[in-house]
């Protein structure tokens, strides 16, 4: 049966891998974009009928193209040098203020030369909506193309490639102009070829705030002394390092903000030196930040970036600063392109902004607006086939007017005729002298024409892109029909169980009705999947996990008072009286003689513990997206000295270092391999100490090169004993009983005598000191503040384990599984996760890599994102040991399949019906206005936790395969040698 | 013992719980439309206090042993159940998650003890400290086999509050803010709402039961 079971669970595995990569291949696709580059054609009313993309012109040379699109726009360009000033991470709101208001007089005073310039109307700043995903790469491309890409791109973020669409660098560089970049190497990545000069500087070692700014300024004499540059791209990363490892209100921010205004000081002193006046300075951000410096979702901190103008086309005689001037990001790149007089890029959805271009005539603004919504027109057309300017004017006659257009094409024709009519108008009306009257034909042309723009614009950017129903449907039903064999599978266990059990008195009474704890696991995971429908709950799902995992607890809790009841009538004792937390359990763990009142005394004890940990976790990181401003004790922690986090450290590793010490001696197997996997422990928590204590937030110093060295060292020491503990453990516990030893004669006699306590004391072994250097790591690798929870959860996983050991008839065996994984979800919650991409932890993943490594640093990120399931996942191993495993029939295979098809199977079954149920909902909500910014990183999520099961069940599954080969090997070995 | 418990029959169940109902009715009243969102702690405080009496009276006199128990200690047993079973309440609350703020304290108290009302108080006023009659309270299993009458009495609206409460938590995470969703409001509606359906269903309980009975014994 065994076999059978694990090859139906691979073909399910395989089938559920190959489904959800068709699937995420037909979900986000690489967004169907038009090829090429804009060229003269823009400059020409779209026509209709097929875009015709063949027409391969020969390639002009840059001053012939220059002068071409000088003559063809029918204006020149305002600005011949561009500075394009990019700060990564800086909120909108650090500049502009909120809601019509300045910014605090702390953030005004640190920035003063550039709210000098917004005070007197030089420079015109907005807040420009960026598009999430939140990340550097996609924000840059959506600049500097005006396309919003596709969701994807979050991904290729550690793996940027050479960026192939139209946009504003390569259509500069086109005619001519030299282009300097200084900054983050994404642009290189992006750019490989187009810099004349270039020095990039990672974007990926986030502790390090100083030297990634310098490496950009030393370079700015030069260059702001040099003539032979038109473009120059300074891309500053400082900040956002530092939003990353401080938040906001990080004490470095206003230093570095001061830096920040400095270099714009310095680059409008040196434009403004060429009398001319024909450099442009824009001062951008990519994104801005969360209250904690994180940044990739779409709440309104992270996408509240900054686009600053500052020329003199831009300047006016009144303004006010800090109105809340809104846009969207990619409205930089037409405007950009039309004031340098390119073709604005293919794929662009953004709209001209009008305070940007004062110096311009009316006329040529109407012309900017004009060639705008011919882009806009042809990136429409090529959406819609069908759709055609021309019918458009000749059905409307020019006048007609239609009150409710019934489709959107109608929509469209009639905003667009409507604006090339009243920009006819004022053309005619030009020759008139009556200022008033052409002022307000003006008016109305460029009202219609941002009439247009902003409908086509907003219809394009909330366009779901295609995608292939089919393919999506048939991932979706190789996901199912996975999920039906995994079902297969268990269901064909559980009727084999029952089978055999029939014999075992003890578990035959479980067989009766079902309880209570497995109506509501049912319901739980029903509730779970209908939840996920939700936006809300989505984005608030530790309140699910939460709440089920405690009522599920809730549940063991009455059960063990009825049993209780039921019990005996000796004494009851109440937990609350040996209320004795850490040793004591694993006393009960190994050593099954205890008294009846003091065994339901400690099942009470260990129920309660799960409980109230529970709620302390919850109540520490509070709100997933919606409600993150409620108060909880993370932000009490971050505000409190951090003596007290560390304080709070270093007692949970002492913990840690505690516990393991206990559940060795609890073993009573003192050989020396054990000794040195406890001293090598003891060694790692020293080190992680060391690492508590020495790492200070606030340095200013780059690399702590102690820091480094002491992660690496844990890193080895961890690795070198782990895998020493799993190679020698099954090798160092009895065979046989030491009783049964000498006087085993007879075959039949000998194999009875196999002494399971051996391979559960060798599983035990693997599996807790699994337990405790994860824990460990995790505790080094985390955030400080989360040092507790994860002792919490450590704390969590040893009483589950624990308490399903000391009644094995209380629960049945897929409910203290499945109770394991509901606590893993739990706790994935607990420690700070959300399903934002914002909450993934950047800073942690550097730890001990000194030279960026993409691998090694999403390994780390991965492993401190799902910590807490696979500690759970861990603490299964353990789980599998206090089983009872003693069979009447002593074979290997069948004790193997009793420990490990269990909790194996089910974390791949409710992965599976997750997966699944999430896959469907996505595919309904693809048209749902936020299936980018909360269902998609949510699937992101899902994906990787199906990853994550692989592991653990991996790991689990490895662990007792090698234990149980190990030791039948001994067995024969023995039995060969005794005759 | 058990010959001399007092059979109960659905239509003294049906009283009762008419009863019962009136005393939430009244509190509602004298509380006026829209108080539980408006001041939760005021409309608990009214309900607990309508609402006590009626329950405490009502139960102990359908007390389990009239013989060997006075009503004023089944009375005095259902008076201490009273912040027991509020305890008990309001520590399921708070490890499911209510918040433990100052401001919360008082309507948590109040909430605890309403829905001690419920689930705690009438099982102390008819069982008083047997211990295999709290066994089969506890136990859901009653609805599939046959026991004494009492039992559904008790135990159907009192897992009808808890069930009903627990329901009424789900939609506090969602982003409508509506003020019901503050914390205890919507549980409460939840637990009231669900308690009426139990005492609606255990009348017929008991009916179905009787019959069944009589049936087995023709």
């Amino acid at each position: 049966m065994g076999a059978a079971v694990a090859g139906w669970t691979v073909a399910a595995v395989l089938l559920q891998v190959a489904g959800l990569s068709l699937f995420l291949y037909g979900f986000f696709p690489v967004k169907p974009t038009l090829r090429g580059f804009s060229g003269p054609e823009s400059y020409r009313m779209p026509s209709c009928g097929p875009v015709s993309a063949g027409e391969q012109k020969p390639a002009l040379p840059p001053d012939q193209r220059r002068s071409l699109y000088r003559e063809l726009s029918e204006m020149p360009p305002v600005y011949d040098r561009l500075v394009l000033m990019v700060i990564d991470g800086l909120p909108a709101e650090f500049v502009l203020g909120k809601g019509g208001k300045p910014p605090s007089k702390e953030l005004m005073e640190s920035m003063p030369y550039t709210q000098s310039l917004l005070a007197g109307c030089q420079a015109a700043g907005y807040h420009a909506k960026a598009a999430p995903p939140t990340v550097t790469m996609p924000r840059l491309k959506a600049m500097v193309s005006g396309a919003i890409g596709g969701f994807l791109d979050v991904a290729f973020n550690f793996n940027t490639q050479a960026f192939l669409e139209d946009n504003l660098l390569d259509q500069l560089h086109m005619i001519g102009h030299k282009l300097v970049m200084l900054g983050d190497e994404t642009w290189i990545k992006l750019f490989p070829t187009l810099f004349a000069r270039q020095d990039g500087v990672s974007s990926f070692y986030v502790r390090d705030t100083v030297e990634v700014d310098f490496n950009v300024s030393r370079h700015l004499e030069f260059e702001l002394a040099a003539k032979d540059w038109s473009v120059l791209v300074l891309h500053y990363l400082g900040l956002d390092h530092v939003g990353h490892i401080g938040g906001r209100r990080s004490v470095l921010m206003t230093q570095k903000m001061k830096e920040m205004d400095e270099v714009i000081r310095r680059v409008h002193d040196a434009s403004l030196q060429d009398n001319l006046e024909r450099t442009l300075l824009v001062v951008v951000s990519d994104h801005g930040m969360t209250e904690g410096g994180n940044h990739g979702g779409s709440s309104y901190e992270e996408t509240d970036s900054l686009a600053l103008f500052v020329g003199h086309s831009v300047e006016r005689a009144h303004c006010s600063p800090y109105n809340q001037n809104e846009a969207l990001q990619v409205d930089l790149a037409p405007t950009l392109a039309l004031l340098f007089g390119i073709p604005i890029p293919k794929n662009n959805i953004g709209v001209l902004l009008p305070e940007v271009l004062n110096s311009l005539t009316d006329d040529q603004k109407l012309r900017t607006l004009e060639l705008n919504s011919w882009q806009i027109l042809r990136l429409l057309q090529a959406q819609m086939p069908a759709f055609c300017l021309e019918d458009c004017i000749n059905s409307e006659g020019g006048l007609g007017i239609v009150v409710h257009p019934e489709s959107i094409e109608k929509e469209f024709c009639h905003l667009l005729s409507k604006a090339f009519v009243s920009h006819q108008s004022s053309c005619l009306h030009q020759s008139s002298n009556f200022k008033s009257a052409e002022a307000q034909y003006v008016g109305t042309a460029v009202e219609n024409y941002y009439g247009f723009l902003r409908y086509a614009s907003e219809w394009l950017s909330h366009r779901a892109t295609d995608k292939p129903f089919y393919l999506l449907i048939s991932a979706i039903l190789l996901m199912t029909m996975s999920c039906l064999f995994l079902m297969g599978a268990v269901s064909r266990l559980f009727k084999g169980q029952s089978l055999s059990q029939t014999d075992q008195l003890s578990e035959s009474y479980l067989e009766q009705r079902w309880h209570l704890d497995e109506v509501f696991i049912l319901t739980g995971i029903f509730l779970y999947v209908i939840s996920l429908g939700s936006s809300s709950f989505v984005e608030e799902e530790q309140y699910t996990w939460n709440f089920l995992t405690s009522t599920l607890y809730l549940i063991f809790l009455i059960k063990t008072v009825q049993s209780m009841l039921k019990g005996s009538n000796s004494t009851l004792v109440h937990g609350a009286e040996e209320k004795s937390f850490d040793g004591n359990n694993f006393l009960c763990a190994t050593s099954y003689e205890l008294t009846p009142g003091k065994r339901d005394g400690y099942k009470l004890c260990t129920v309660l513990i799960v409980l109230v940990a529970g709620r302390v976790i919850r109540a520490w990181h509070q709100g997933g997206i919606n409600w993150v401003h409620f108060p909880d004790i993370s932000k009490l922690l971050a505000q409190a000295d951090s003596c007290i986090v560390k304080s709070l450290q270093t007692i949970s590793v002492l913990a840690v270092v505690a516990l393991y010490s206990v559940s060795l001696m609890l073993l009573r197997a003192r050989s020396k391999v054990v000794i040195g996997v406890w001293l090598s422990h003891i060694s790692c928590g020293l080190l992680v100490l060391l690492h508590i204590w020495e790492n200070q937030i606030n340095t200013s110093l780059p690399i702590n090169h102690s820091t480094t060295s002491i992660a690496r060292l844990f890193y080895a020491i961890a690795s070198v004993s782990i895998s020493a503990t799993v190679l020698a453990s099954p090798w160092i516990f009895p065979i046989y009983s030491t009783e049964a030893k000498p006087a085993s004669s007879s075959d039949s006699n000998l194999v009875k005598d196999i002494d399971s306590h051996g391979i559960s004391d060798s599983v035990f072994l693997t599996g807790i000191t699994y337990t405790v250097f994860w824990c460990l790591l995790q505790l080094l690798l985390q955030q400080p503040i989360n040092a507790i929870p994860l002792l919490l959860i450590f704390l969590q996983t040893v009483s589950s384990v624990v308490h399903f050991s000391l009644d094995k008839t209380l629960h049945k065996q897929w409910v203290q599984v499945i109770a394991m994984q509901f606590l893993g979800m739990a706790g994935h919650f607990g420690l700070g996760n959300t399903n934002s991409l914002a909450s993934i932890d950047v800073a942690g993943a550097f730890i001990g890599i000194s030279s960026y490594s993409t691998v090694l640093s999403g390994i780390l990120m991965f492993i401190i994102t799902y910590g807490s399931p696979l500690m759970l996942y861990l603490g299964m191993v353990v789980y599998i040991s206090v089983k009872d495993i003693s069979t009447p029939r002593q074979l290997w295979s069948y004790i193997l399949d009793k420990m490990v098809t269990m909790p194996c199977l089910l974390p791949l079954l409710i992965n599976s019906v997750a997966l699944t149920s999430y896959t469907i909902v996505l595919l309904l909500m693809r048209n749902h206005l936020f299936v980018w910014s909360v269902f998609s990183p949510k699937y992101l999520y899902v994906c990787a936790a199906t990853v994550c099961t692989y592991v653990g069940v991996f790991i689990i599954a490895v662990t007792a395969v090698y234990t149980c080969t190990v030791f039948s090997f001994r067995a024969r070995r023995y039995r060969d040698q005794s005759h | 013992m058990r010959a001399s418990v007092t059979e109960i029959s659905a239509f003294t169940a049906a009283a009762a719980h008419v009863l019962c109902f009136a005393g939430l009715a009244v509190a509602h009243s004298l509380a006026g439309p829209g108080a539980p969102v408006s001041d939760p702690a005021r409309a608990l405080r009214l309900l607990v206090v309508c609402e006590a009496p009626v329950i405490i009276a009502v139960f102990s006199y359908l007390r389990r042993d009239p013989k060997s128990c006075s009503f004023f200690k089944a009375a005095a047993r259902g008076l201490i159940g009273l912040p027991v079973g509020a305890f008990f309440n309001a520590f399921g609350a708070i490890v499911l998650g209510a918040p433990v703020g100052i401001k919360y304290w008082m309507v948590t108290i109040y909430w605890s003890l309403l829905m001690s009302l419920f689930t705690f108080v009438p099982a102390a006023c008819v069982f008083g400290v047997s211990k295999i009659d709290w066994q089969t309270v506890l136990c859901h299993s009653i609805y599939f086999t046959p026991t004494d009458v009492e039992n559904y009495m008790i135990s159907a609206p009192c897992h009808g509050a808890v069930l009903g409460a627990w329901l009424g938590a789900w939609p506090m995470p969602l982003d409508w803010e509506r003020p019901w969703q503050e914390w205890p409001i919507c549980v409460t509606y939840g637990a009231v709402a669900g308690h009426l359906v139990g005492m609606a269903v255990s009348p017929v309980l008991i009916a179905v039961h009787k019959r069944r009975v009589r049936a087995k014994a023709d």
